[in-house]
């Protein structure tokens, strides 16, 4: 069932004619990069706030709100050129261990992000779980990083 | 010395070769170069969309650089030490590389704007947040800076391939 998946997404005619060329596939990671730029710069900033840290003459929620757009912009740039690189070299992808680590902690991270971090961001200062929740939400974000750097070396 | 000698000595060097050769750790300080890009462009880039005027309105450029400048400085300074060993471990390969060279034009060019924009901008600030109206200098130093930044990201992703 999932290997049909990885299958479908392998003969994309995006997927082959990315294979085919020489230097697409590098300006997709560029792009990729971009997207993981902003969405992280943006996480960490309010993860920042969440400590009392940063821009603390605003509160926890206007910061939230302010940079949220951003993390929008950044997860669709990411999420969308991690797919065509995803389907360039789907059955490559299939048999990395690091893909399917990076897979669960993107699906956990968006998860948790979308549903606790959204409530506790709507407080105008941190509440004690904060700290939590941003120590958390900056493991989870940046092990999505980690495991697509491993992707690379296994 | 000529620079390119300097260069094929620095990578021939016990510590550039040790990085080089290792299992661990040129992959870890390239992972740390790469993720670092979150806590230190990742936060530039907001300022300088706000210098632009997208969105977060209810914050002033100078609000957000007086209060995130030493978080995203400590990302930068992570920033140069991985590169600097990641350098280390193959100085005469980038030194040879065109797309290294561009790279490291577009970082003097973000540094000189960003000196630009200390000189020129921040003793103002103050009155700028006032009227609430963005210097259009201000604005241009905005532009260059994502503008920059990106070119370093570019040719910096186009470095890591010239290096394989």
């Amino acid at each position: 069932m999932l290997l049909a998946f990885f299958r479908w997404a392998d003969h994309l005619w995006v997927a082959e004619y990315i294979r085919d060329s020489t230097w697409i596939f590098a300006l997709i990671e560029v792009f990729h990069l971009f997207g993981l730029t902003l969405l992280l710069g943006s996480l960490t900033v309010v993860a920042l706030r969440m400590f009392g840290a940063g821009l603390k003459r605003q509160t926890l929620a206007g910061v939230a709100s302010d940079f949220l757009p951003w993390t929008l912009l950044g997860m669709v740039v990411s999420i969308a050129s991690g797919f065509l690189l995803f389907a360039s070299e789907a059955l490559k992808c299939y048999a990395s261990g690091p893909f399917f680590v990076k897979m669960g902690l993107l699906f956990a991270a968006l998860v948790f992000t979308f549903t606790f971090q959204r409530r506790l961001t709507k407080a105008d200062q941190p509440s004690g779980a904060a700290k939590y929740a941003a120590v958390l939400s900056m493991t989870l974000w940046f092990g999505v990083g980690l495991a697509g750097r491993a992707i690379a070396f296994f | 010395m000529t620079l390119p000698e300097i260069c094929q000595a620095i990578q021939d060097s016990a510590i550039g070769t040790n990085i080089r050769e290792s299992t661990w750790t040129f992959p870890v300080i390239e992972t740390i170069h790469v993720l670092g890009l979150g806590i230190s462009v990742g936060i530039l880039v907001t300022l300088d969309l706000r210098l632009i005027g997208a969105g977060m309105r209810h914050i002033s450029p100078s609000q957000i650089m007086k209060q995130l400048k030493l978080w995203y400085l400590t990302g930068f300074a992570a920033m140069m030490i991985s590169g600097v060993f990641l350098f280390w471990s193959e100085a005469a390969h980038a030194y040879r590389s065109p797309t290294f060279r561009i790279k490291i034009l577009f970082l003097i060019l973000a540094g000189i704007n960003a000196a630009y924009y200390e000189v020129k901008y921040v003793p103002i600030s103050a009155a700028w947040d006032e009227s609430g109206v963005i210097p259009k200098g201000a604005k241009m130093v905005g532009w260059v800076s994502l503008i920059c930044w990106l070119g370093v990201i570019g040719f910096g992703r186009w470095t890591a391939y010239g290096m394989k």
